[in-house]
């Protein structure tokens, strides 16, 4: 425990990118306000846990992470957020290690209510403001790259997914805000920004739709580079393709097909069909050969039979993602795919995973392995001993000599080889220029 | 410093009493509610619950945009969680609406000059009347698939040549068999847009149907029901 008056905060984060951008934005406002950034087992004062419920496997580590966290930090105050934080809140405030349990909604507030505590108020959660866009740029960060926060909720009701119920309808922040935010995050000295929300696509402020969005925020004058979190197949016109001629934008799509079964897609509720996505990738493909498609899957849907699956390891192969966040479908409370027949047996699930995950390995493989020789501009995010690593354009990580790199910088890598054979592999090469 | 006291509990702008019950078949029947207190897209769906209850399901809105009263159709699912409650309210009965939600409605532009066919199994039928009651100039055709005539929901309010019923197990509709069935037999001008509203299985093989009849998946739009 710090003695003087200054207090310490730690945090600790799970699930997506836009939850790292809101744990971020609160390091910014902490910092900001005095506190000083620790480790959760340094004893710090105040420890906020941004939980994650997507999946049974997010519960169980959220639940996991807020129990080793409450023991480590016995004299902290806890503060308890994220989407479990919605979606078990009764029960986590029925908890006598957790100090606050704080919604989404009201997330961005977490530092009034701690100065509250502080000043002996008695104070509750449920007082808070609530607006999903009130963070401020981000300045301090446990990371390289910045995310921008364009867009929070969805109202798709997929039927497997609980965050129309944790994160609530879909919401655009307006553009004068987002376009301010990008010029304070690059103003702040970050090189890269992550353009993310729960449903990006489905961006609307008046007439503005998300790809206008994105050419103003690639107008905004600065030396920094845009990526894009994790979009919907369903979310975009024609002149999306185009805007990826921008230098500022990386050529990467993060594109959640989740089964490659037109079937399948019909009972997750899903916007389109196969031929719609292969669309979409033939398109940019035909423009740009080398563009980087990830994706998500979920095998073991309720009802997923064997030809189904079939069809979605056809998929992964003919789309060439290189790299699949595969996840085991789980029953959400709640949802619509609950009540579904014929849910799967865990064994069934598990070879899914397997075979697609081995799918996942050797696209990634071949996928480095064609940029062998070229060259790529790197953000350097680690520094090792001797060495340091980013990734580059295409979302490929590089791992190259450190002469004269920095943190945050970017550098021109001749990549000469692939080290690794699993989802760890990555790019080896040369320093051939700073930029 | 801000005060952070627990505020008061407040009457939720979403409760919504129900005003009349009507009872369309033996499972089937609809909710009238209030005015909605939101603006909506014809097609559009809410989320409803019962208040005081701890789940909420997925409904289509029943009604017109500028109707006196919100309504939702509701078939009970036997053995079913959720709708033998809703069954068993009473006029009076608090229900929780939140929305509107989701993508599948009717554009005013495209109502005005668009061909329509509405392809619907079961209470499937909900968002096209809720279209016909708002744009009751459209030009449009229903196909309506359902297991015997009596399902055919407030078919009286819909102009006899554009409103075809199929029936799966009686023959008193205009078309005996599966939707899927007639809409083979059917033939369309091709700048029909198709909206397609039921459960999975029945949309995916109209979806195959109407792509064999060459139309393009982007004329072709869908919800599904569970």
């Amino acid at each position: 425990m710090i003695t003087n008056d200054k207090k310490s905060v730690a945090f600790k984060t799970l699930g997506c990118r836009l939850n790292q951008y809101e744990t971020d934005a609160l390091v910014t406002d902490f910092s900001n306000a005095g506190y000083e950034l620790v480790d959760y087992n340094a004893s710090p004062d105040v420890v906020i846990i941004n939980t994650c419920t997507v999946t049974n496997q997010s519960d169980t580590k959220s639940r996991s992470v807020i129990s080793q966290t409450a023991r480590k930090a016995k004299n902290a105050v806890v503060v308890v957020t994220g989407c479990m934080a919605n979606n078990f809140k009764e029960k986590l405030e029925s908890q006598e290690n957790i100090t606050f349990v704080v919604e989404n909604s009201r997330k961005s507030s977490i530092l009034s209510l701690i100065d509250a505590h502080f000043s002996g108020e008695i104070a509750h959660p449920d007082q808070l403001p609530q607006d999903v866009f009130r963070y401020e740029p981000v300045r301090k960060s446990l990371h390289t790259r910045s995310a921008v926060k364009i867009q929070d909720g969805c109202d798709n009701f997929c039927t497997f997914c609980i965050i129309p119920m944790v994160r609530g309808m879909a919401a655009s922040r307006p553009v004068a805000d987002v376009l301010e935010s990008v010029r304070k995050t690059v103003e702040n000295g970050f090189k890269e920004l992550v353009i993310t929300g729960v449903n990006i696509g489905r961006y609307e402020d008046g007439t503005v739709r998300f790809e206008e969005l994105l050419a103003k925020i690639l107008e905004v004058p600065g030396d920094f580079r845009v990526r894009i979190s994790s979009l919907e197949p369903d979310g975009f016109g024609d002149d999306f393709v185009k805007l990826f001629d921008h230098p500022k934008l990386m050529p990467h799509l993060h594109l959640c097909l989740q089964s490659g079964s037109d079937k399948t897609l019909l009972r997750m509720r899903r916007m389109y069909d196969v031929a719609q996505f292969r669309k979409t990738v033939n398109k940019f493909r035909t423009v740009y050969p080398d563009f980087n498609f990830t994706t998500d899957i979920i095998v073991g849907f309720p009802g997923e039979t064997d030809e189904e699956f079939q069809q979605t390891v056809d998929a992964i192969k003919e789309f060439n993602f290189s790299h699949i966040h595969t996840f085991k479908y789980s029953v959400r409370k709640g949802t619509r795919a609950e009540r579904l027949e014929n849910h799967l047996p865990e064994k069934v699930k598990t070879e899914r995973s397997l075979k697609v995950r081995d799918l996942s390995v050797e696209n990634m493989r071949r996928y480095l392995e064609s940029f062998i020789g070229k060259t790529q501009e790197v953000l350097v995010e680690k520094i090792g001993q001797g060495t340091a690593s980013g990734y580059g354009q295409h979302y490929i990580p590089v791992h190259f000599k450190l002469i004269g790199a920095q943190k945050n910088m970017i550098v021109k890598v001749k990549l000469t080889g692939l080290v690794g054979d699993d989802e760890d592999m990555f790019l080896s090469g040369e320093i051939v220029n700073n930029s | 410093m801000m005060s952070l006291m627990k505020p008061d509990i407040q009457m939720d702008e979403s409760f919504y009493k129900v005003e009349e019950i009507r009872h369309l078949t033996g499972e089937t029947f609809s909710l009238k509610l209030p005015k909605a207190r939101f603006a909506f897209k014809a097609g559009q769906h809410i989320s409803m619950g019962i208040v005081g209850g701890n789940q909420s399901r997925e409904y289509s809105i029943y009604s017109g945009e500028n109707d006196e009263n919100l309504e939702v159709l509701i078939k009970e699912v036997e053995n079913g969680y959720f709708t033998p409650r809703l069954r068993r309210l009473k006029v009076g009965s608090m229900v929780e609406v939140h929305g509107p939600f989701g993508k599948f409605g009717m554009e005013p532009e495209l109502a005005a000059k668009g061909k329509f066919v509405f392809i619907a199994s079961g209470t499937g039928i909900a968002p096209f009347r809720s279209i016909v009651h708002t744009y009751p100039e459209i030009d449009y055709r229903i196909i309506h698939g359902v297991r015997y005539s009596k399902e055919a929901y407030d078919r009286q309010e819909y102009a006899g040549d554009r409103y075809t019923l199929c029936t799966s197990r009686d023959k008193d509709g205009d078309y005996y068999g599966r939707l899927t069935g007639y809409l083979k037999t059917c033939k369309f001008a091709p700048e029909t847009h198709f909206d397609l509203c039921g459960n999975s299985n029945m949309i995916f093989d109209a979806l195959e149907i109407l792509k064999e009849k060459g139309f393009d998946r982007d004329q072709i739009h869908c919800e599904v029901y569970f």
